[in-house]
């Protein structure tokens, strides 16, 4: 066992409060029986039946659902097919052109991106809703799935595909039967990365939706702007479990797939 | 010779080459992989092609599987041309060095994938791949996945796969190379036994000399793309045609020279190595005054201490070093130029070692029939 100095116990402290602690409070009050943010008056789950009958929320929610879900899936298919081509389609013409135009969301800041499709969309006079908002977290989701896949690839033993075609299994069938199966984990992943992320967005969202697809991150923010209320803890709270749980998962699969990597 | 027929179908007229494979060339941009190469093969042979690492014949092996199209030059099997079908059309199954294994599938799944490809009934497959695990002897393993096996095993599953099918030609590059030596000699007998008993024709690319010794009916010795030597392993053994062949396979004296002619003794070569004229039985088909080789494996090196009671070919010098690998010890003897040559001697006596020993003075000399000449 390694030994902890004093000033190494003090700086995990410091470091893990200062992440942490916002965290933990706004889920503690949102179990707080008083209306006032900052006193506790006893525990209570009041807020989250609260929330089961305020419609605006409930619509907000009802819609990031839909976006992250739709957004999410056709982020997978087409970030798992741009990482197929990186990876196994050799250096084709205009790869870095491509590669880059792959990547640059990630690095973009969120604004220039947000501010940029919606520049985009009034130029195609396309009216801003759901369709829009969708549209744009796909455009920034996908090329983290992309670099999943990529990495999965990087990894990925050729002569696997090429000795079922030798045992006579058409190319098309060989991704089915091989390459789909081996690669799934990491297209899990990309669709849970994709779905967390689509579900937190607040910036490239706001930029996007029109009326009537507020998403509740937007929701929430607007109505942290007429008062901190202890239901805006309560949907928070819900809204940190789902993200905690899609990301812990991802990476708990490409942990498992590391290992089995490892053991072949 | 009625048994040279059936088992050296290369020197019989009549007999027809199962595989063809004419003038093919394989460019990679400028770089020539394989250079306008003929090869024919016959059925059930074992055929080995050996060569240094980027020699071609990883190249070559891939483009009989299908995975490489040539620049030139086609490809027969069975008098069929096959240049322009796809690899999973072919008649023909290759063992991938890394195995490749689905991870994903168990033993029995990875054996019956090509059968399934085939749509062969259930019965027929769970049949065939009972006698396929029966045959590697991996029924006990049917159930595991690829990551639960050794190395050794892994190989075997390979194989199986790969026969499963009953290909018209079963290809296997560097099979036994990721085994340890112990394993890969068990593996090789194993090999030709499957071999003999399947009667499928193999063609297997190896860098290991002693492998392609050991299993192949003939050998290829390949360097830049091209053949320079096709034979059976005797022959590249004891008859190489260049020193090039000498030298990739196994350990070699060479002794550099120029052709003095031919007398009653044979082969007549003045070398700086010998202050007397050296002699091989074989015939330099060149010009007298030419350069010539003498190439001598040293196990037809006799070393003594006293002088033989011969009357050619006697080398003088001193013990460097000695290899005692058990059966045998490998002594390295510094001429009095300062040249060295390596004498294999087996060690009949348990005391061999007390024989000879270093800084000794002794005799090398060979009888003229061991020698072989060389022209190039």
């Amino acid at each position: 066992m390694t030994k902890f100095s004093k000033f190494n116990v003090f700086a995990l402290v410091i470091g893990f409060t200062f992440l942490y602690l916002p965290i933990i409070l706004l889920i503690l009050f949102s179990f707080n029986e008083s209306r006032l943010v900052t006193v506790w008056g006893g525990f209570s789950t009041k807020w989250y039946v609260e929330l089961m009958h305020n419609q605006g929320i409930k619509d907000a929610a009802w819609v990031t659902i839909r976006v992250a879900f739709i957004s999410s899936t056709v982020a997978t298919l087409l970030g798992t097919i741009a990482g197929l081509v990186m990876t196994r389609f050799g250096n084709f013409r205009g790869r870095t052109l491509f590669s880059g135009m792959i990547y640059a969301p990630m690095v973009m800041p969120e604004v220039i991106l947000g501010l940029s499709t919606l520049l985009m969309f009034v130029t195609l006079a396309i009216d801003r809703g759901m369709l829009t908002v969708t549209i744009a977290h796909i455009t920034f989701s996908m090329c983290y799935v992309s670099v999943i896949i990529q990495s999965r690839m990087s990894s990925y033993d050729d002569s696997i595909n090429e000795a079922a075609l030798d045992l006579g299994c058409t190319p098309f069938r060989t991704f089915l039967l091989i390459t789909f199966p081996i690669i799934l984990p990491a297209i899990v992943s990309g669709w849970l990365l994709s779905f967390t992320m689509s579900l937190d967005d607040l910036v490239i969202a706001s930029f996007t939706s029109g009326p009537g697809s507020t998403t509740l991150p937007m929701k929430i923010y607007s109505m942290v702007r007429l008062g901190v209320t202890p239901e805006i803890n309560a949907v928070s709270t819900i809204l940190v479990g789902l993200v905690t749980v899609g990301v812990i998962t991802a990476s708990l699969i490409g942990k498992r797939q590391k290992q089995q990597l490892a053991q072949s | 010779m009625t048994e040279t027929t059936t088992t050296e179908p290369w020197l019989d007229s009549n007999q027809k080459p199962y595989i063809q494979i004419e003038n093919v060339t394989k460019k990679f941009g400028d770089f020539t992989a394989i250079d306008n190469l003929s090869l024919d093969i016959y059925k059930n042979e074992f055929f080995s092609l050996l060569g240094p690492s980027g020699c071609g014949k990883t190249t070559l092996l891939r483009m009989l599987a299908g995975f490489e199209r040539f620049t030139e030059g086609r490809v027969l099997v069975d008098g069929e041309d096959i240049s322009e079908i796809p690899p999973h059309l072919r008649p023909i199954n290759m063992m991938f060095q890394s195995y490749a294994l689905f991870p994903h599938m168990t033993v029995e799944k990875n054996i019956a994938f090509g059968l399934k490809q085939d749509k062969l009934p259930a019965k027929a497959i769970t049949q065939r791949v009972e006698e396929m695990l029966e045959l590697v002897e991996l029924t006990d393993f049917a159930k595991r996945k690829p990551s639960q096996l050794s190395g050794g095993q892994s190989q075997r599953v390979a194989l199986a796969r790969c026969l499963a099918k009953q290909p018209k030609l079963l290809l296997l590059d560097e099979p036994l190379g990721s085994l340890d030596k112990r394993l890969r000699e068990q593996t090789q007998f194993e090999l030709m036994d499957i071999q003999e008993k399947l009667e499928v024709t193999f063609v297997i690319v190896t860098h290991d000399q002693e492998e392609a010794m050991t299993v192949s009916s003939r050998i290829g010795v390949m360097d830049s793309g091209k053949l320079i030597q096709v034979a059976t392993p005797t022959q590249i053994y004891e008859a190489p045609i260049n020193r090039e062949v000498a030298d990739f396979i196994g350990d070699v004296n060479i002794f550099k020279g120029v052709y003095k002619g031919q007398d009653e003794k044979g082969t007549q070569l003045l070398s700086e190595d010998s202050k007397s004229i050296i002699y091989a039985t074989q015939k330099a088909d060149v010009p007298v005054g030419n350069k010539i080789w003498f190439a001598l494996r040293p196990e037809k090196l006799e070393i003594t201490k006293k002088l033989p009671e011969v009357d050619c070919n006697i080398l003088k010098g001193k013990i460097e070093d000695i290899g005692y690998g058990g059966s045998f010890s490998t002594y390295h003897v510094k001429l009095e130029n300062g040249r060295q040559l390596t004498a294999i001697r087996a060690n009949h006596e348990r005391t061999a070692e007390h024989y000879l020993t270093w800084g000794d003075e002794v005799y090398l000399h060979w009888v003229p029939h061991s020698a072989v000449v060389l022209l190039s």
